[in-house]
């Protein structure tokens, strides 16, 4: 039985590649195709099909942009799954009325019970949807009648309602999902890894580890008709071969092409490029508590001795938007915290203060998740070799990465990330990267005063004040110099010029809800 | 024989002599060959094509390529011969006294062969640097290792054709002990064989810690070894950049070609019935 | 016969087995925090670890992967959640079309010319020969292919792209055997079967080539050896004709050369990885190397253990062919 479902699924991918002449269809041309589509457990593909297969209570607004494309609007949330809410005097219950008549593509309709489910396996699970729960504080959801439910906060905080236009927890159709549970898994959290049960606008139809997914529109999908009936997700991990395949016309979205490669295909007209700055700095993070970066002095020396524009130029190819704070532009509340620029002088007055007159021998530990961590790794050493910081740069595997940059150990005393905030909320933003407990702050970064300040951040109920401790935050992590903050490389989607309706989101992924395709 | 009557008796062992030594030489001479620092990334000189400045151009960090080749060749030498040193080291002594004395130490040798020649060698050596670790001492480490039992065997064959022979008999008789009748009889008459095995076995370092490097374990950027080199040109090919692989490629082409040619040279010229010029 | 070949070849695959798995579980590079994500406490890291097996000790471990090897069951690969053994098998066609098709090519140009080379010693064409053999025996494999797609696809552009094993624009036949090539012409479909062939042209030619090189040596040494016997010469003393005393030494010829074409089949097996890698061909070889590089190591230690299966085999054939031409030839 098996062999022959490997051959429907072969042939069903297959046969769709082989239909691109259907005006309803859309190639793209991925890295990876999904590995598994649970929003709650990372693995290369997966966010990719849940943001198209999940959707929540509300969502960010949309505005008209200068360039007449509708683009988010990170200032207003608005109804989406939910057509109405309203809170309770404190802040903290939040009750949501649910739009009737919202079907998934097995027929059946969007309940409270639905919303719970979700939240519930997300906090079973203990992962980002848990984290994220946490860090908008709700300590319980309840369905209070077929399409009414009511969030418990423990205490009202800014990020709640912004929390829930993230992808997880996800809103799952409960009742096709119990199906496959069992008493060691009460929330089919298996059949969910490999298998969707959404309210959204498309469902996972077939799925070959290696070649590639099929992903077909939802016919009760409450938004109405979609433009994309079906979308083949083609795993092609060669860029090269990516880019190829969009110039020739066999995919309509290329994803993740290098810079160069996007540089070369700007003047291409039969393609258009959609691009963001996205959200996600490409930094190298140094470790306050590990020497020499234990002096304030050194940290600054080395990014006094950082060619930012050059290297944006030679890494990103000039694409690059350069950072000015922790926070990305896009969130509300974000200031031009930074105030360092290129000045080798400087740099080697303050390692010599530091006691370093003769340079000093450091380490810069990277991987090869990033395209772009080597390139920068190796500009970066030579601008600080020029001022004595003499560089050993070291590739560590992914694993050992992931290990040493854990809570509890945090070990890594230079080395690259890039944190990509989903949530556009300076409290948010904040925390991940910058408190005692946040799970990007790889660099072990914290002080009892900056994780007051994001705590009010996100806790405080009078705007003006939360948007002072966003700012002072901001400040004071620029000046504890702990981020060598380059530039973001930015999100760019290579399409056919054919796609239309393309729009950024925090999650960096194209939602294929909003294309079309016109041959 | 006179050099010139030499060079036209084995062109190929001539040719395959002179690749070496001018590889030798670009290793011993690199910084005055070099024009520019082989690891200093320039942002404003990436991806050149060749041309007066850049002989070879520049590879996507704005390396210079001729330079790196260069700096290369020392890398290619730097692991093949401390390699070699590491085969002799524990090869010949374990050769040695797995033929003479025979027994377990003899039976161990010949499973331990077996063991690698049927496993596929490239496979074993990325997984033992990728478990050993990065760098050049595990490199030099795995690929001596693996290539050790090659030389036991040979010498041990050796050792096993000249106990039948009146050579060792005689020494026995003459009161010599163990350790000198191995290093003082028997090891000298090796040489041939081992010389010969040695050059191929050099080839194939220079070859195996390039593929190595290629395929991401072992040394890592911005060494200038020309494993990594290929490694970042190749994906930059389909692109049309064709400078950052060439040349480097072409550099292990010639060398491990070199130690060939070499090795062949050599090889002819034990062998007996060649030597005789029967065809 | 089979079973003396069992005997000497089971431990030397167990022996395989062993090592690698000592050396994959020691390099230190634990999928656990990976897998856990950034927020896992304590807690979470103790139940993926003890999920993967990785609580216990070492020789239990072993245990419990012999164990259920000889169930059939290789693991789970924890970088894509699939079992072990449907991800080799899916993937084993490829490798072997690519590796078939190659030996075919490559070891039966490097044996004609070997051949040839040897009935004429010494001459021109038997010194350019050895020297060609010799300069492709000095290219490493990945060289080869990255010069090929350099030279056909980017400047000749004769080439299709090097992007695996069909073009993206064509319909892949149904799956019968896993061969493109087998599986077109089975469903008669032409378009796939012409452009599965022509994404073979350039893996297949560079391969043959890294293998006709040791053949075409291998085979004009012993070829040669042959030839200048003292049975041969006798031959000739006796006044046959040239034709006849070749066969005769090609007759003799043949054990030897059976013996290294095994030899040199069971390492294409693993010289395939870098093929696979640089043309994207998906084979086990791609997937092998890929494991090891990520510390996958339910996926290596199948890959080797597949490794050590198919050269067990391939030396059993190799003995049969012997047995059944020579059966008075000793087994090497």
């Amino acid at each position: 039985m098996k062999s022959i479902r490997n051959i429907l699924a072969t042939a069903a991918i297959a046969l769709a590649a082989a239909l691109p002449a259907a005006a309803q269809d859309l190639i793209v041309a991925a890295v990876s195709g999904p590995r598994g589509v649970d929003g709650d457990v990372w693995v290369p593909g997966s966010i990719e099909s849940v943001v198209n297969v999940y959707e929540s209570l509300v969502r960010l607004g949309r505005v008209r942009g200068p360039d007449g494309q509708m683009q988010i609007d990170p200032t207003k949330v608005e109804p989406h799954l939910a057509q109405s809410w309203k809170t309770s005097p404190d802040g903290r219950e939040w009750t949501f009325t649910l739009r009737p008549g919202v079907r998934s593509f097995v027929g059946n309709e969007l309940t409270a019970s639905d919303v719970v489910f979700g939240w519930q396996k997300s906090m079973s699970q203990k992962r980002t949807g848990r984290f994220i729960s946490e860090a908008s504080r709700i300590t319980n959801v309840e369905a209070l009648s077929r399409y009414e439910v009511k969030y418990t906060l423990s205490e009202p905080n800014n990020l709640f309602l912004r929390a829930l236009t993230h992808y997880t927890p996800m809103i799952i159709d409960s009742r096709e999902a119990l199906k496959n549970a069992s008493p060691e898994d009460p929330f089919a959290t298996r059949w969910l890894g490999a298998n969707t049960a959404g309210f959204g606008a498309y469902h996972l139809s077939q799925n070959r580890a290696g070649e590639g997914a099929v992903f077909v529109a939802n016919p009760n999908y409450f938004g109405g008709k979609l433009a994309i009936q079906r979308v083949i997700y083609r795993e092609i991990p060669s860029g090269a071969s990516r880019m190829s395949l969009l110039q020739g016309g066999q995919v309509q979205i290329a994803e993740e092409l290098s810079h160069s490669q996007l540089r070369s295909l700007q003047s291409d007209t039969r393609l258009r490029i959609g691009k963001h700055p996205g959200t996600g700095s490409a930094t190298v993070r140094m470790n306050p508590r590990i020497k020499p970066f234990d002096d304030l002095r050194l940290r600054q020396a080395v990014l006094y001795a950082t060619d930012f524009d050059a290297i944006n130029k030679a890494v990103f190819e000039g694409l690059g938007e350069r950072s000015r704070s922790i926070l990305p532009p896009s969130i509300p509340g974000y200031v031009k915290a930074y105030t360092y620029e290129h000045d080798p002088g400087r740099a080697k007055r303050l390692l010599a203060e530091a006691g370093h007159p003769d340079g000093v021998d450091v380490t810069l530990e990277y991987t090869g998740v990033f395209w772009w961590e080597e390139p920068l790794v190796l500009q970066l050493r030579s601008q600080l070799a020029q001022v004595g910081i003499r560089v050993t740069p070291s590739k560590l595997p992914n694993t050992v990465f992931a290990a040493r940059g854990a809570i509890g150990k945090r070990d890594l005393a230079f080395a690259t990330h890039l944190a990509n905030t989903f949530v556009l909320d300076a409290g948010y933003a904040l925390f991940l990267s910058a408190h005692s407990r946040g799970s990007s702050n790889r660099n072990d970064y914290h002080t009892p005063e900056l994780d007051t300040l994001i705590e009010t951040a996100i806790i405080e109920r009078d705007p003006a004040k939360a948007r002072a401790a966003v700012e002072r935050a901001q400040r004071t992590h620029a000046a504890d110099a702990t981020f060598v903050d380059i530039a973001f490389p930015g999100t760019f989607v290579a399409m056919n010029a054919c796609v239309n309706g393309w729009m950024w989101y925090p999650t960096n992924r194209i939602v294929w809800r909003d294309l079309s395709c016109k041959r | 024989m006179r050099l010139g009557q030499w060079v036209r008796a084995e062109p190929g062992t001539a040719f395959g002599a002179m690749l070496i030594g001018t590889f030798a030489l670009m290793a011993a001479f690199a910084p005055l060959i070099a024009p520019y620092d082989p690891t200093q990334a320039r942002p404003d000189a990436v991806l050149l094509a060749p041309s007066a400045r850049h002989w070879f151009g520049t590879d996507p960090n704005g390396m210079d390529v001729f330079s790196r080749l260069v700096y290369g060749s020392r890398y290619a030498f730097g692991v093949a011969l401390p390699a070699l040193a590491l085969m002799l080291a524990v090869g010949l002594p374990v050769g040695l006294v797995a033929g003479y004395l025979g027994g377990w130490t003899d039976e161990l040798l010949i499973r331990a062969t077996d063991l690698l020649r049927a496993f596929p060698t490239i496979v074993f050596a990325l997984a033992l640097v990728a478990a050993v670790g990065q760098g050049l001492g595990a490199m030099i480490f795995v690929i001596g290792l693996l290539d050790a039992p090659l030389f036991a065997r040979l010498v041990r064959s050796e050792v096993l054709a000249l106990r039948r022979g009146t050579l060792v008999e005689s020494a026995v008789v003459a009161g010599n002990p163990t350790w000198r009748i191995l290093l003082v009889h028997l090891l000298p008459n090796c040489a041939q064989g081992v010389t010969a095995l040695a050059a191929f076995r050099m080839a194939w370092a220079v070859r195996i810690s390039a593929t190595l490097s290629f395929v991401g374990v072992g040394i890592q950027a911005p060494t200038p070894e020309w494993g990594v080199m290929i490694k970042l040109g190749a994906e930059h090919i389909v692109t049309g950049t064709w400078w950052v692989v060439l040349f480097p490629a072409l550099g292990l082409i010639l060398l491990v070609l070199g130690f060939n040619f070499v090795a062949d040279g050599l090889s002819r010229l034990m062998d007996p019935r060649h030597r005789a010029g029967v065809r | 016969m089979v079973l003396r070949r069992l005997v000497v070849g089971l431990p030397a695959v167990l022996g395989v087995v062993l090592v690698t798995f000592v050396m994959v579980r020691l390099s230190g590079e634990s999928p656990v925090h990976l897998l856990a994500g950034p927020n896992a406490s304590p807690l979470e890291i103790a139940t993926v670890t003890r999920a993967l097996g990785l609580d216990r000790s070492l020789p239990e471990q072993l245990a419990i992967y012999v164990g259920r090897l000889l169930h059939g069951d290789l693991g789970v690969s924890w970088l894509s959640g699939q079992p072990v053994l449907a991800e080799l098998r899916d993937r084993l066609p490829a490798t072997l079309e690519l590796v078939a098709l190659a030996m075919l090519l490559g070891g039966g140009l490097g044996v004609w010319i070997g051949c040839r080379a040897a009935f004429r010693p010494g001459s021109a064409f038997d010194h350019l020969v050895q020297a060609a053999a010799t300069v492709t025996f000095s290219i490493p494999i990945y060289v080869v292919g990255l010069l090929a797609i350099l030279i056909f696809f980017v400047a000749l552009g004769v080439a299709p792209a090097p992007m695996g094993r069909l073009s993206m624009a064509v319909l892949a036949p149904p799956r019968v055997t896993g061969s493109l090539l087998v599986d077109s012409v089975l469903a008669g479909d032409l378009a796939a079967l012409g452009s599965a062939a022509a994404q073979l042209v350039l893996p297949v030619g560079c391969f043959a080539l890294i293998v006709a090189g040791p053949t075409v040596k291998h085979v004009r040494a012993v070829v040669a050896d042959a030839l200048a016997s003292e049975y041969v010469a006798y031959a000739r003393a006796c006044g046959l004709p040239d034709a006849m005393v070749r066969r005769i030494a090609l007759r003799n010829a043949v054990v030897p050369i059976a013996t290294f074409l095994g030899l040199e089949f069971a390492h294409l097996f693993a010289a395939s990885s870098l093929i696979e890698l640089t043309f994207a061909w998906g084979g086990v070889g791609q997937y092998g190397l890929n494991a090891i590089l990520q510390g996958d190591f339910a996926a290596v230690q199948g890959y080797v253990l597949l490794l050590a299966v198919a050269s067990l085999i391939v030396f059993f054939v190799v003995d049969l062919f012997v047995w059944l031409v020579e059966p008075r030839a000793k087994t090497a």
